[in-house]
Order: C-alpha cells, then sequence, then structure tokens
C-alpha cells in the first residue's frame, strides 16, 4: 500500500522538482530580455561598422565556458 | 544491508545508498526518459570524458533498496573525502560556480537543462571541481525559465559577491542557509556600490526585489511557457557566467599566509622539519592524511606528494586559497584545502542533523597531523591537553605532532597579554596528558628550534 502510494505519487510527475520561484521565473526573463536586447543592438551596430569599413563583422571572441570542463589530453586510463 | 545515505533524499529521481560499503545509486523508474536520453545522447560521455560529471557504472538492480521504483542501479566513482561549500576557499566556491555554469550550458546543446544548481553537487576530486549528481538532468523544453536559476543565484552568487565585495567571511552564512543565502539577505548586506555592476544588480538586487514583488502571486508553468526561448537560456547563461568571472577577492588580509616568512624557523631548521615528518610518513605508511592546521599547505605535502589524499585544513581563508591555488597550479591530484575552525568545526546539518555530516564524521584518517598548532586550542583556546589528546584521537590511529613550547616565540607572544595559567604546558606535561590516549613511538627535537616532534599511536 505505501509503496503504491510512492508510486502513484512519483509516476504523478511535478512540474518543477524545485519551487523555481515566481519573481525568480519573472526576472529571468526580463534580464534575458534586456541582455539579449543588448547583444542584438551590438551585433547590429558592428555589422554597420563592418560594412563601411568592408570588415564585415567578425564573430565576437568566443567565451570558453568550459575552461575547467575541457579534457586533458591523454588521460590516463581510471581504476 | 542497505541503509540509505541522507542527504539526496529531496529528488525523486532516486537516492543514494550504501551496500557492503559500496555507495550506489538508485535510479527511479520515474527518471527513465531523462537517465535514457543523457546516456545516449553523447552528454554523458561528453561530461565525463572532460572529467566534468562523476563517471558511473551499472550495476544489477537486484540491489536497489526500494526495487518497485526501481529503474536502475549505479554506482558512482568514489570521491575521497566529501567537502562542503562552507568549507571552501573563493576561488574553489568559484570554480564549483563556473563548472556548474558550463555543464549547464554545454547541456543545452545536448537538448538537456541543469534542474537544479545546488553547491553541493560539486565536489573536489584529484585537485578539480567535479560534478557528483547523475541525476541532475532533465530534457530541456524550449520556452520554459531556467528552473534552477533562483538556487544557482543563492548557492553560488550571493556568497561570490558578499565575499567579494564585503568580507570572505561571511561564506560561513551557507553554514546556517542550508539552501543558500536568501537573494533579499545578500542585497541588504552588499555595498550599494555593487548595484553599479550589471550582473550583481540583475542576478541579485533586482532579483531580490523581484521575489518580494511575486512572493505571493503565483505564477504557474502554463503563463511562463513559450516566454523563454533557447537563446534566452543562453543568454543568461552567459551572462551569469561573466558575472561570476569578474569576481575576484581582494588582496584577503591573511592571518597566516605569510607565517613562513616571518616565524621561528631558519631555512635549515625548516628543511630538518620536513625531513622528520617525511620520515614520521613513511613510517606510518597511511591511506589518507588530514593536515589540522595546514596553513599554505607545505607540510601537507609532505603527503600528498607521496600519493597520499590528503587534507589539508586551516581556519585562515587567505592561507586556504594559496593553498587551492598551488594544486591548480601544479595539477596536484592529491591534496584538498579547506577552511576549517578546529575549535568549532563544522557540524552536522541539515534535517534530522543527517544531510550534511560533521568533521568527525568523515574520518577517520588513518595520520593526523597538527604541526604548530598545539599551542593555539591548548593556550589561545585554553583547552585543557587531555582534551585535545581526545580531539585528535577521535580523527584517527596515528598522530605527528609538534610540541610548541612557553619559551618559543609564538607562544610567548600568545602569554605576552595574559595570565599564564599553564603551568603544565611543558614537553613533560604535554607527553603526560597525551599518553592517556596514545603511545609516544618516536620523539625528535627539531634542529635550530626549540620545538619537538613526535609520533604517537592512539591506545585501542
Amino acid at each position: 500500500m505505501m509503496h503504491t502510494i510512492i508510486i502513484l505519487d512519483i509516476l504523478a510527475k511535478p512540474a518543477f522538482y524545485l519551487d523555481p520561484g515566481s519573481g525568480s521565473m519573472i526576472i529571468q526573463m526580463v534580464i534575458a530580455a534586456v541582455l539579449g536586447l543588448g547583444v542584438a543592438t551590438r551585433v547590429f551596430w558592428k555589422n554597420i561598422k563592418g560594412w563601411f569599413t568592408k570588415n564585415k563583422g567578425t564573430a565576437e571572441a568566443e567565451l570558453d565556458p568550459t575552461e575547467i570542463a575541457e579534457p586533458e589530453s591523454p588521460e590516463e586510463p581510471k581504476n | 544491508m542497505n541503509e540509505k545515505v541522507s542527504g539526496s533524499f529531496r529528488d525523486p529521481s532516486g537516492f543514494m545508498f550504501r551496500h557492503e560499503g559500496i555507495l550506489y545509486r538508485q535510479v527511479n523508474l520515474h527518471y527513465r526518459q531523462e537517465y535514457d536520453l543523457l546516456m545516449a545522447s553523447g552528454l554523458y560521455e561528453q561530461l565525463t570524458k572532460s572529467r566534468a560529471l562523476i563517471p558511473h557504472t551499472e550495476e544489477s538492480t537486484d540491489l536497489a533498496p526500494v526495487p518497485e521504483i526501481a529503474y536502475k542501479v549505479i554506482r558512482p566513482q568514489t570521491v575521497g573525502f566529501i567537502s562542503y561549500p562552507y568549507e571552501w576557499s573563493f576561488d574553489q566556491l568559484k570554480d564549483a560556480a563556473i563548472l556548474t555554469l558550463a555543464i549547464a550550458r554545454r547541456a543545452l546543446e545536448y537538448g538537456m537543462a541543469l534542474k537544479d544548481a545546488s553547491a553541493y553537487n560539486v565536489q573536489f576530486h584529484e585537485g578539480r571541481p567535479i560534478f557528483i549528481d547523475t541525476l541532475s538532468f532533465e530534457k530541456y523544453e524550449e520556452g520554459l525559465p531556467w528552473v534552477a536559476y533562483r538556487q544557482f543565484c543563492q548557492h553560488f552568487l550571493a556568497p561570490l559577491a558578499l565575499m567579494a565585495s564585503k568580507d570572505v567571511r561571511l561564506l560561513q552564512l551557507l553554514r546556517v542557509n542550508i539552501d543558500g543565502i536568501p537573494l533579499d539577505l545578500a542585497s541588504s548586506l552588499l555595498p550599494t556600490s555593487t548595484r553599479l555592476n550589471l550582473g550583481l544588480s540583475s542576478h541579485i538586487h533586482l532579483h531580490a526585489s523581484s521575489q518580494k514583488k511575486y512572493a505571493d502571486k503565483e505564477v504557474s508553468q502554463a503563463e511562463v511557457k513559450g516566454k523563454f526561448s533557447r537563446g534566452a537560456m543562453e543568454t543568461l547563461i552567459e551572462s551569469l557566467l561573466s558575472t561570476v568571472r569578474a569576481l575576484k577577492v581582494k588582496e584577503i588580509n591573511t592571518e597566516w599566509a605569510d607565517y613562513y616568512q616571518a616565524n621561528n624557523y631558519t631555512e635549515a631548521s625548516f628543511e630538518a622539519k620536513r625531513a622528520v615528518v617525511k620520515d614520521f610518513i613513511s613510517k606510518v605508511a597511511p591511506q589518507t592524511v588530514w593536515d589540522l592546521g595546514g596553513n599554505t599547505g607545505e607540510f601537507s605535502r609532505a603527503a600528498s606528494e607521496l600519493g597520499i589524499p590528503t587534507v589539508s585544513m586551516d581556519i585562515d581563508p587567505g592561507a586556504v586559497q594559496q593553498n587551492y591555488q598551488l594544486v591548480k597550479k601544479n595539477k596536484e591530484k592529491n591534496m584538498l584545502p579547506l577552511v576549517m575552525d578546529l575549535t568549532n568545526p563544522s557540524p552536522a546539518l541539515g534535517w534530522r542533523n543527517q544531510e550534511r555530516q560533521s568533521l568527525r564524521e568523515r574520518g577517520e584518517a588513518s595520520l593526523i597531523m597538527a604541526l604548530a598548532l598545539i599551542h593555539h586550542l591548548a593556550i589561545a583556546n585554553n583547552v585543557p591537553l587531555r582534551d585535545v589528546a581526545d580531539f585528535f584521537a577521535d580523527l584517527g590511529p596515528y598522530l605527528v605532532i609538534e610540541f610548541v613550547p612557553k619559551e618559543d616565540s609564538q607562544v610567548a607572544r600568545l602569554l605576552a597579554s595574559r595570565l599564564d595559567i599553564f603551568p603544565n604546558y611543558t614537553l613533560e606535561g604535554f607527553k603526560q596528558a597525551f599518553q592517556a590516549r596514545y603511545t609516544i613511538l618516536e620523539e625528535h627535537p627539531v634542529e635550530g628550534s626549540k620545538r619537538t616532534l613526535l609520533l604517537m599511536r592512539r591506545k585501542d
């Protein structure tokens, strides 16, 4: 009985297992929109500038988000 | 006999358990689709290859403690010592934050998202941060905001910002707030100048205001669905990344990090001490070492350089930070620097006091080192020598200890401004007190100083 309850409970998948928080959901939409606008504006001006200087806007310098997570080569075998 | 491991009970996707001393994770049927996607999409392979996620093997489901809801039983590679964010230096927390965001971003490429961003999902393994929760991934549904955004800000961004802009000691707020520092608290503690920082003003100050504004308003998933594109998600993660990256601690006003430049040792006696410590370590041949009061890890390295997993604990965040920077620079695999106040070591915390283990519960280490520490405990902190012996004996069977007598300038300094109420604080008194718990195996005066190194074995 107990386990049936657990199974039913678990199969009734909740939308989120963490409560994302209403305020936290709203603000990230606002932040992303504003920042997205900033990026778009930068790209726009870069393209305009590039058009005049005949230097078609090079892609923004790649951020490396994985300076920690990049593979090290060659890796010695584990265990 | 299976024993459920506390600390992983909140997630319906599965839980950790111990069977015959080995740590396993039950993956529940509830998580089946997500688990299969993680394994089949290539994300698991990518993340484990890059040493971002702990690798695991699949084991027989016969081991499952709750078979009715079990999909798989997996055995993750074990991490030597479980440490907690409130024991890390600034750079350790920062690297753990960057790792978490890097994984969140990488997951998107494989059609998955991180469903939680808890700092407790990161451990230090072989000198690097590694993500240990295999069940933190879910299928990415475009249109939905990042469910773990609030958690990331509470667990990582708020403490990092407080440490960088105010005081590194504020990390200890994580000890009290097990789900991270509440953003309204962080916002009110941060200096006004942080409002001029685009990242901090949006992810902490505005975020806190938004939480307050919507505190009693329900916003359902349906209402936000479709309003947060994948590009928006990428922008958000990118923004968090650059905010975290830009945070730096000021030159930490450190109590001990320059200790070796201004102490009782000449170069020669320093080397002599190192030789004796090395000799003692090789005699014990320990599996693990905890160096208590390890400062920047100078002597902890006598053990770690022999390939022995070593935890170097010190009360001074500046010294621990320096130690961690050395670990990174030299790619050391056996050294874990941690911030620890030995007069008040990490307690058991969380639900039923079982979510986070106390320092003692995470023992024993086969060898405890306590070099230039005894006077801080016995004199500065007034702990009777017998109790100091009990404390060390709780943590491990062997002890390498340095006795620092009253004639030493460091002790003289401690006694300069107070009454000397320690008549038994002599080498003889010390040995007598410790012999209640230990057998003294070796005793060696440190050349060129008034100190003595001793090797002891606990009486069992």
